[in-house]
């Protein structure tokens, strides 16, 4: 065997110490990931939803990735399982912030979007969204760090009377609502607005949240007898309870609903008595093929089974997360709170492949567009009521 | 081999902690709270200022049904009561914390005294459901009266303490920690003294108790009083550590934690109330963190979440078959051992 020259080893020594020198530097000067850390509601009352955001955050996570993430920097995902409990959420946020250099995060509840905020302050470099869309968290100077995924619940009430105000001028609308701060939020402004928009507000009419006899009230409501009855604060029941009487006691109320009702199996589940129902969509529905939607196209080949509205909100909070990293990161500033809020807040008639039908523009802390969808029992779709409406 | 105790005085016989391996042990375990703080990052010290304010609680809940034999659902109303005490206080008087931790505690204990009045006609079940009425006034209270911020609750500074705000877990640590001692101290110095015998009679026999001359409806209410009290200072530290209270934030599931915290704990001792609360915090987010060891990564998470809530019920159910008497007997039974080790008996 030929014995290596003396100057070649010495070569090969320098060499392979130079290597192993410079290789922690290397792996230093290797970029980050961008981290999105989620309180994501898996178990308990709002899994139905944390299941479908869960999955709509991964999968666009993995489309950036694949595509080679964003500038060269791979983004993670990290979720905790928050069963939708106020204090589980901040134990899952301090998990994943102290285990990770956090910079999107999104959270599950009002609760937490309002615990978690002075954190955030604190904190200065996470941009937070989440399944909240309490009109109190739409005011950039409370809440400068967070936004709302869609138009907050005010906004969708508004959506909903310039419908009614445009289908049926000077109509008689009931508010149901239930006794919960998700039930409350819009009321009062909505009232208001009604009014403003030569609506009448024939009934206000709250319940316990899920109650189940809502006999008494069904009575009220039908005295009352309006036009519209939009429901707000619930998921489900009582809405079905509340149609089926209704109908039986002969009301011709077209009633409605807001987001967290208008999934398509929700819809569904209320039966025939739900023909016809309607209410304020933020996304386009999986199987909506009314217009041309790339991204949804890409959704539907990664999954051909029904994707629900959670799930869009979720994918649509990675794509919003992502364009606002990808914005802070193209004009050369630091991730934190406030260069990706304000990258957030430079986005402009941005294309959202088809997820919302229109171009979208956020300059506040919340996106004030949505569609008024109907339920079709025959096909067993949601099908558009009307045009994107944009407020503002 | 431990043989024995001397103790030469009465005094002695009565101190609250009697063995020099006691204090020992006591001090070791101080310190390693003194220092707990410098090591941990900050989940494990939000988990440990989260534990510390549902010792707190547990405890006063302990004092009531597991010193007295009085069962209440009420225990997160009463926090809820001292929560909203201290946030309205903090922001509209600004007031030291001290004075609206007392205050808390004062206004819960004012509400223990009305809630407690039905404990003389009804106990157990009955009892029970009457304090869940409790509950429900006060969710209507916090929900529906102005100065509580209706649904929305209310959103308060942090507490502060010669100007430094305490607004990190490491620094609310040093509140949390101190008080939750003070009132553990207090808890088990109570039932060295006459009134906590007297609860304790009435907790072993109600009718005997009045017979040896102790008045029930006094000693009962003061039960309510102080168990309200304890709830009242854990609700306002709850206040301070999570900066919002909303009528939500204290839901009748709450009550049922603690009382399952204490059963699960050992009911009628302090040490009870400390490993019940400590089991159920503690015990789903040690399940998160074994559930993270197993392969799968996020796409698991979906799958694992729910098992892991089964897995959390099957262990208190198990608790509760194989160690009624809960985890404080498991622990006087390791203790025992070591005492006689290397015997086995």
């Amino acid at each position: 065997m030929k014995k290596a020259s003396p100057s070649l080893t010495r070569r090969s020594l320098v060499l392979a110490t130079g290597a192993a020198l410079a290789a922690p530097a290397l792996v230093h000067a290797q970029a980050e990931d961008i981290v999105i850390g989620g309180s994501i509601p898996m178990t308990g009352v709002f899994a139905f939803a944390g299941v479908g955001i869960n999955a709509g955050i991964t999968d666009y996570v993995k489309m950036v990735n694949d595509a080679g993430g964003i500038k060269g920097r791979k983004i993670r995902y990290v979720p905790e399982d928050t069963a939708y409990k106020v204090d589980v959420s901040v134990a899952a946020f301090k998990k994943i912030t102290s285990q990770n250099k956090v910079n999107l995060y999104y959270g599950d509840s009002t609760g937490f979007a309002k615990t978690i905020n002075p954190e955030l302050d604190r904190n200065a470099n996470i941009l937070m969204a989440g399944a909240s869309f309490a009109t109190e968290l739409n005011d950039p100077k409370k809440y400068p760090n967070q936004f709302l995924v869609g138009p907050d619940y005010t906004e969708m009430f508004g959506i909903l009377l310039r419908h009614i105000a445009k289908e049926k001028p000077g109509a008689k609308v009931a508010f149901v609502y239930s006794d919960s701060e998700f039930g409350r939020d819009p009321i009062d402004e909505s009232e208001a607005l009604a009014k403003k928009l030569g609506l009448s507000v024939a009934a206000k009419i709250m319940t316990p949240p899920g109650s189940v006899d809502v006999s008494t009230e069904v009575i009220k409501l039908r005295r009352a007898a309006p036009d519209y009855t939009i429901f707000h604060g619930y998921i489900l029941a009582p809405i079905p309870e509340f149609i089926q009487q209704g109908k039986q006691q002969g009301m011709t109320s077209k009633w409605m609903g807001t987001f967290w009702t208008m999934d398509s199996s929700t819809v569904m589940k209320m039966g025939e008595a739900g023909d016809g129902f309607m209410g304020v969509m933020p996304f386009r529905y999986y199987y909506d093929t009314s217009a041309k939607a790339p991204m949804l196209d890409k959704i539907r080949a990664m999954r051909p089974e029904y994707q629900s509205t959670a799930y869009m909100q979720g994918f649509l909070t990675a794509m919003l997360f992502t364009e606002a990293a990808k914005r802070t990161l193209d004009a050369g500033k630091a991730l934190n709170g406030a260069n990706l809020k304000a990258a957030l807040n430079s986005i402009k008639d941005f294309d959202t492949g088809g997820i919302i039908g229109v171009p979208v523009t956020i300059s506040g802390n919340s996106i004030p567009v949505g569609r008024v969808y109907r339920a079709d029992m025959k096909a067993q779709k949601m099908v558009p009521a009307s045009d994107w409406i944009k407020l503002n | 081999m431990r043989i024995g105790t001397l103790k030469e005085s009465y005094v002695a016989d009565a101190a609250l902690f009697d063995s020099v391996t006691q204090k020992a042990w006591l001090g070791v375990g101080a310190a390693l709270l003194l220092l707990f703080p410098f090591v941990a990052n900050d989940y494990w010290l939000y988990l440990a200022c989260l534990v510390a304010i549902n010792v707190a609680s547990a405890t006063g809940l302990n004092i009531l049904t597991g010193y007295t034999g009085l069962v209440s659902l009420g225990q997160a109303a009463f926090m809820g009561l001292g929560a909203y005490t201290v946030a309205i206080l903090e922001i509209h008087t600004g007031s030291p914390f001290a004075v609206n931790l007392l205050a808390g505690g004062g206004v819960a204990m004012l509400g223990g005294l009305i809630v407690g009045i039905p404990s003389l006609r009804v106990k157990g079940l009955y009892l029970a459901i009457a304090t869940i009425a409790a509950s429900f006034i006060a969710h209507f209270l916090f929900a529906n009266l102005s100065f509580t911020g209706g649904t929305g609750g209310l959103s308060m500074p942090p507490a502060s303490l010669f100007g430094l705000p305490l607004d990190t877990s490491f620094r609310l640590y040093w509140l949390i920690l101190p008080v939750t001692i003070a009132m553990l101290w207090g808890a088990a110095n109570l039932f060295r003294t006459r009134v906590g015998r007297a609860f304790i009679a009435i907790r072993d026999r109600d009718i005997s108790a009045e017979v040896l001359g102790i008045p029930l409806l006094r000693y009962k209410l003061l039960s309510f009083g102080l168990s309200s009290f304890y709830a009242g200072v854990a609700g306002g530290l709850w206040a301070y550590f999570f900066r919002v209270v909303t009528p939500e934030s204290f839901p009748l599931l709450m009550s049922i934690f603690f009382l399952a915290a204490i059963i699960v704990g050992g009911m009628g001792t302090i040490l009870g109330g400390i490993l019940g609360a400590v089991f159920m915090t503690m015990v789903p987010e040690v399940l998160k963190l074994v559930f993270d060891l197993l392969p799968g990564g996020t796409a698991m998470t979906v799958f694992l979440s729910p098992v892991r809530t089964v897995i959390f019920g099957l262990l208190i159910v198990g608790f509760l078959v194989f160690e009624p008497h809960g985890l404080a007997e498991v622990w006087r039974r390791i203790r025992r051992y070591f005492h006689l080790w290397p015997f086995r008996h």
